[in-house]
């Protein structure tokens, strides 16, 4: 699982959050207890292995990420946080429990569906219940589907993504792509 | 980019075009997306293992799928950032890979308008991304509720 060093080294590069910093970054290691397509049970559901406290540099961080320089975004005590900030919010709140093959490499990204129905707010802490939605063949690509259900500590739902990834199919597979 | 402070459903018309949003991928706006969106699949971020493994036929590094959606969905976000307007929904295919060193260009227009009542109007933006070829790279559609 060689060649993670130039991505490790370089990514220190860049000033990080108090998250980052406590985030796995080579999502090699461990992918051999990754869920994996052909083991999946479709309908099961889970609350997810993390909950998301919503700190404003977490905010600041995402919407920078996306090019954003309105000062809407970038005000230091209260960001609008950028739609897709959902992102970050599942990958933490998945990390290697129910849904982690959403980390799986090799996978391609076909396309998304998601549903904003509040902003998120700082302080908020946020739960992710995580339910495996749908598992397809098409054209030889193995799909796999997760809905995922975020809300706050009041139970107030903050979004809804149906998160879709074409992934290697057997766990052999994605253990060679992590070997390489 | 010009923004709107303002948007009265009734004068809103099918075949409105959102100004363009143009953005080169680099190494860094890949490197800190994967660092944002906390996804460090090594198709993104790790230079060897891309070489190597070439996911999508490349050797090059490509950016997440997530990040060229959050280019379209800033398309209507920045144009309408002041406004009463609120993205509501998404619904984007990814139709190629942008691999790093791409510049990706970002169109939209308002495809339909849902006179639902006041405070509930909704508006769906189609959006497409393409590459420096002219080639879609996504497409999708956007819901925008305008509220009063």
């Amino acid at each position: 699982m060689g060649g993670e060093l130039d991505q490790k080294e370089r990514l220190s590069q860049y000033p990080l959050t108090a998250r980052q910093r406590g985030f796995e970054w080579d999502f090699t290691k461990g992918c051999e207890s990754y869920e994996v397509w052909d083991e999946i049970e479709i309908g099961r559901s889970a609350v997810a292995q993390n909950t998301f406290e919503v700190q404003v540099e977490d905010i600041l961080d995402f919407n920078r990420s996306c090019l954003e320089t309105d000062p809407v975004f970038l005000d230091e005590t209260n960001p609008r946080p950028h739609p897709l900030f959902v992102v970050m919010v599942t990958f933490y709140c998945i990390g290697t429990g129910i849904g982690s093959w959403i980390r799986t490499p090799g996978a391609r990204n076909p396309g998304q569906t998601i549903e904003f129905v509040e902003d998120f707010v700082p302080g908020e802490v946020i739960t992710a219940t995580i339910t495996h939605n749908d598992k397809w063949i098409r054209r030889g690509s193995y799909y796999m589907e997760d809905l995922v259900e975020l809300r706050n500590q009041d139970d107030v739902l903050k979004a809804r993504w149906y998160v879709r990834l074409l992934l290697p199919p057997t766990r052999a597979d994605v253990i060679r792509f992590a070997e390489l | 980019m010009t923004t709107t402070e303002h948007i009265d459903f009734a004068d809103l018309q099918i075949g409105y075009q959102f100004p363009v949003v143009e953005e080169t991928v680099t190494q860094p706006v890949i490197d800190e997306a994967a660092l944002a969106h906390l996804d460090f699949n090594p198709v993104h971020t790790n230079i060897r293992w891309s070489q190597r493994a070439q996911v999508f036929g490349t050797p090059k590094t490509v950016a997440h799928g997530m990040y060229t959606i959050s280019q379209m969905t800033s398309v209507v976000l920045r144009h309408w950032l002041h406004a009463n307007a609120r993205i509501t929904k998404l619904d984007i295919k990814l139709t190629k890979p942008v691999p790093v060193g791409s510049v990706v260009r970002a169109y939209a227009d308002i495809r339909e308008l849902h006179p639902r009542g006041p405070g509930q109007d909704l508006v769906t933006v189609g959006v497409r991304a393409v590459d420096q070829d002219d080639a879609t790279v996504g497409i999708g559609d956007i819901t925008v509720q305008i509220a009063k």
